[in-house]
């Protein structure tokens, strides 16, 4: 059952895009595209002719993909969370490596920029991760599902987590690494056809790794767990319609600033 | 493939370039983007990125300055491709035809699949070519096509280049 799941991941997260950007477009109060874009521009994009600038960036994007995708699945078998982040670790700094590896410049802003996410965001999750040990005294998802609920004890980490979930669902204010009206989508800039799929599909796949950690929170009842992801998701959607997008620089302050004092804060208080 | 063709007129994704023009039809096209006209609910995103597009939607006739730009972002956009000509200047020149800076239209440089007239056009035109476009779309394969002039340093690189070497042999016959 979990294997269907795990090779189902990319299709459910390309549902999760679709309905969001319906969701988007309602509180813009456009009619929005149907459910199923995301899977129209797939579709279209592997029927297109792929221009390729060397073969190590056309593959990394691939790699990108498929470790990401790995990461999913270990989300899914119930693997150590810490194993799980240092996983997604990887899959990013394949892709930081595909937006040097080219001679653009908007590349390498990309490249820059997302260095910068990943700088700002990493310690954030390792520190959730940290929070769940101390509750429930495993890494293991499957022990840390079976507690009882961590949002009333961990509430400033939810907090913490609320903050990063746009920079990792690359949302405004926080979606520096994308930012297409400056630098026309930073790595994705030099990618086009079937290897741009790729990144498209690994963005859907994005989604299902930041909302998991959401869904954790919930413990062993899965209603909470939905209900918070649900909350979340509308709630980041309503901030991305609402603000503009920071300086990089902005971010890492606000980050370093809120998200991981709330954190250190709140692992103390579980502590002492 | 044939199974993926119908998906073209699905999500055809727009480069939009403005080669001189007074920017009345830039206004126009973002009005069909924005949410009273909402473009988006057939799929269109634009892009601003010539390697993922789909459909070239140009605005004004081409003055000196812009030309070799504007062919050379036909040229990184990938086949299937659609040009579409925004406004009557973009066609024919329109109030600026004759003029000692600018060209009479693009389709002295690039083929063009749909035009629309206007000056300025409104949104529901540019929607109605957008569909049209679509079509178009839909009927064209996958082989190279070719802008009927090159300039400057895209020349000489083109030269080298298959892909663009083609182009060159038609802007020879021509003279
Ligand atoms: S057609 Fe008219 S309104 Fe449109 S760009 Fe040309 S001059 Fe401006």
């Amino acid at each position: 059952m979990t294997w269907i799941w795990i090779v189902l991941a990319p299709l459910l997260g390309g549902l999760i895009y679709g309905g969001e950007r319906v969701l988007r477009a309602r509180m813009q109060r456009r009619q929005g595209p149907p459910l199923l874009q995301p899977f129209y521009d797939m579709f279209k994009l592997l029927d297109k002719r792929t221009l390729i600038l060397h073969a190590p960036h056309a593959l990394l994007a691939v790699a990108h993909f498929f470790v990401l995708w790995f990461t999913v699945a270990a989300i899914f078998l119930g693997w150590n969370l810490i194993y799980i982040i240092f996983l997604h670790l990887f899959a990013q700094i394949l892709l930081i490596l595909a937006g040097y590896s080219v001679r653009s410049v908007y590349s390498h802003l990309g490249a820059n920029r997302e260095l910068l996410m990943v700088v700002a965001y990493e310690p954030v999750l390792i520190l959730v991760a940290v929070g769940f040990y101390l509750i429930s005294g495993s890494f293991e998802i499957t022990t840390i599902l079976q507690g009882d609920g961590y949002w009333h004890q961990l509430p400033l980490l939810f907090v913490a987590l609320l903050i990063i979930v746009p920079i990792k669902v690359k949302k405004s204010p926080f979606d520096i690494g994308e930012a297409h009206q400056e630098i026309v989508g930073g790595i994705e800039i030099e990618y086009s056809g079937v290897f741009y799929e790729f990144l498209y599909m690994s963005r859907f796949l994005e989604y299902l790794f930041i909302y998991s950690f959401v869904f954790l929170f919930g413990g062993e009842s899965y209603w909470l767990g939905a209900v918070l992801v649900a909350g979340v998701f509308l709630l980041v959607n309503l901030v991305d319609n609402a603000t503009a997008r920071v300086h990089a620089a902005d971010m890492v302050k606000i980050v370093y600033g809120f998200a991981m004092s709330f954190a250190i804060i709140n692992i103390l208080g579980v502590l002492l | 493939m044939k199974f993926f063709t119908p998906f073209r007129k699905k999500s055809p994704w727009i480069l939009h370039y403005n080669a001189g023009s007074c920017n009345g039809c830039d206004i126009e096209i973002l009005a069909a983007l924005g949410p009273k006209f909402d473009l988006e609910r057939f799929g269109v995103i634009n892009t601003g990125n010539p390697k993922q597009s789909d459909i070239f939607l140009v605005t004004g006739p081409v003055t000196y300055r812009s030309r070799e730009r504007l062919v050379e972002l036909y040229t990184q956009i990938p086949e299937p491709k659609v040009v579409v000509a925004v406004g009557s200047c973009t066609t024919t020149g329109g109030v600026f035809r004759g003029m000692y800076n600018v060209e009479d239209g693009i389709d002295r440089y690039i083929p063009v699949d749909v035009y629309i007239p206007g000056c300025a056009s409104s949104p529901q035109l540019i929607i109605d070519a957008l569909v049209k476009a679509g079509e178009i779309l839909e009927s064209k394969s996958k082989a190279i096509e070719k802008p009927f002039k090159l300039f400057g340093a895209i020349e000489t690189i083109g030269n080298k280049l298959s892909r663009l070497n083609m182009a060159k042999k038609v802007h020879d016959d021509e003279d």
